[in-house]
């Protein structure tokens, strides 16, 4: 095994088992529709939430989403086999994270303007919500992997791991609906966007070495 | 420096014998400093003169709100000390200190609620810092259901050490969330580079009283961690004798 034939590998698979992905986008859009079922579908509430909303959705279903992403490996035994291999297994972590991060967030991404619509934001604001999922996600994604390396023997997991790793996810979420509030009211943003980038930088250098600890221990 | 009596706490049985002598040492002068601390303040330090007698909730409200982060930087610590050098004792404390510290952050929200509501006329405002505290208490939480749900204890040692680790991270963002957010809390009580902006005969037994729960913490921590080492060496033969020459 090299570690693009693991990176091809994990290509095909997520391909394969689309329904993952499908999964996740549709949870999304199920939170997003509780929010004006719940509160109130009136613009006046909408438009200034709209940015809060998304993310929570978008942390959710992250979260749902990484929530697996060991599991299948860990019961077929495959986790054990990437832990001998002799690779470095934080690299492979990465590979798989980028692998997932991609078939979720494309979709996402894409699926974002629609929704924004349906939650009145103005399309300036729109830009901003993006950049803001394109720069906060990665910490997202790194940050569940951590949870999901820790439960992955357990057989109910979920909830534990929501439990461990949302605290983590407040900041995140802090700054990029702090950008978006500011550039509703017309102040620069640039700040909470570059927290929000270094937040996922410093995660990136973080992350997938305590992912790599937790794997090993949890497949021993 | 010698550091050579540091290196043998992250003996278990060196710990126990350790902890022996100092435990009740540090539990009677907390207990007299946080006593007398606390006294003092609701007794004899003066009246503030914006807040009247409701700011005398400080002696209790800082101390463990302080007392919630350092166990939390501890847990940190003592999580990178077992990622790393594997000692045997950090695994012990995380699990002693975590219940701790999560009492102290429960405290600390519960003495700042009282306090909110004559002061901001509400009992619980979003504000940063509160914010911050609630989610140390979910931190906490979290370190200890992971704790909990693991049934080999190996991988739970790991695991809290790994949750530990990362949560480090959140201690920056509490201390500079007052700064960051700029919202309704009044910065930092305690700052030891800076002169103190309260005067003497209140500060005063507000550091007595800190330094008395630091204490009291840090002896029922030995204490927990003693339970620990009992629980998870008790095949060893140093145990068996401990426990047929002292009993338990």
């Amino acid at each position: 095994m090299t570690y693009s034939s693991f990176f091809y590998s994990e290509i095909l698979a997520i391909f394969r088992r689309k329904q993952d992905a499908v999964n996740a986008l549709v949870f999304f859009l199920l939170v997003i529709t509780l929010f004006p079922l719940g509160v109130s579908p009136s613009k006046e509430f909408l438009q200034p939430a709209a940015g809060g909303i998304i993310w929570c959705a978008v942390a959710l279903a992250v979260l749902m989403s990484v929530e697996g992403m060991f599991k299948e490996d860990y019961n077929d035994g495959s986790l054990e086999q990437l832990v001998v291999s002799g690779l470095y297994l934080p690299v492979l972590v990465l590979l798989k994270l980028a692998v997932h991060w991609f078939a979720i967030m494309l979709p996402l991404l894409v699926l974002t303007p629609i929704l924004s619509q349906m939650l009145f934001i103005n399309w300036e604001i729109l830009w901003v919500l993006i950049l803001t999922l394109i720069l906060g996600s990665p910490a997202l994604f790194l940050i569940g992997t951590i949870g999901a390396a820790l439960t992955v023997s357990l057989r109910r997991g979920a909830v534990l791991m929501l439990l461990i790793i949302l605290p983590f996810y407040l900041p995140v979420i802090i700054f990029s609906t702090g950008a978006i509030a500011a550039a509703q009211v017309g102040q620069p943003y640039n700040g909470q966007l570059a927290i929000l980038g270094a937040i996922s930088l410093m995660t990136l250098t973080l992350s997938p070495i305590m992912a790599a600890v937790s794997i090993k221990a949890s497949v021993n | 420096m010698n550091w050579i009596w540091f290196h043998k706490l992250g003996s278990p049985k060196w710990f126990f014998q350790w902890a022996n002598k100092w435990s009740k040492f540090a539990f009677v002068i907390g207990l007299v400093m946080l006593v007398v601390g606390i006294a003092w303040g609701l007794g004899f330090a003066p009246a503030d003169y914006q807040q009247g007698n409701s700011f005398r909730i400080i002696y209790i409200h800082v101390p463990s709100a302080i007392l919630a982060q350092s166990c939390y930087l501890g847990l940190g610590v003592a999580g990178l000390v077992s990622l790393v050098w594997r000692m045997k004792m950090a695994p012990v404390f995380i699990k002693a200190v975590a219940p701790l510290g999560a009492v102290m952050a429960v405290i600390a929200l519960i003495s700042g609620a009282i306090w909110g509501k004559p002061t901001w006329g509400a009992w619980w405002v979003w504000d940063a810092r509160l914010t911050s505290v609630l989610i140390l208490f979910l931190l906490y939480m979290g370190v200890i259901a992971i704790q909990n749900s693991l049934d080999d204890m190996q991988l739970a040692d790991k695991a809290v050490a790994v949750i530990s680790v990362v949560g480090l991270i959140n201690l920056p963002i509490i201390k500079y969330s007052v700064e960051w957010w700029n919202t309704l809390h009044q910065p930092a009580t305690f700052t030891i580079t800076a002169k103190p902006a309260m005067p003497m005969e209140m500060w005063l037994p507000l550091l007595l009283s800190t330094l008395g729960m630091y204490g009291f913490i840090a002896a029922i921590a030995m204490w927990r961690m003693q339970t620990e080492v009992l629980v998870r060496e008790h095949r060893s033969n140093w145990v068996k004798k401990e426990i047929l020459d002292n009993g338990i």
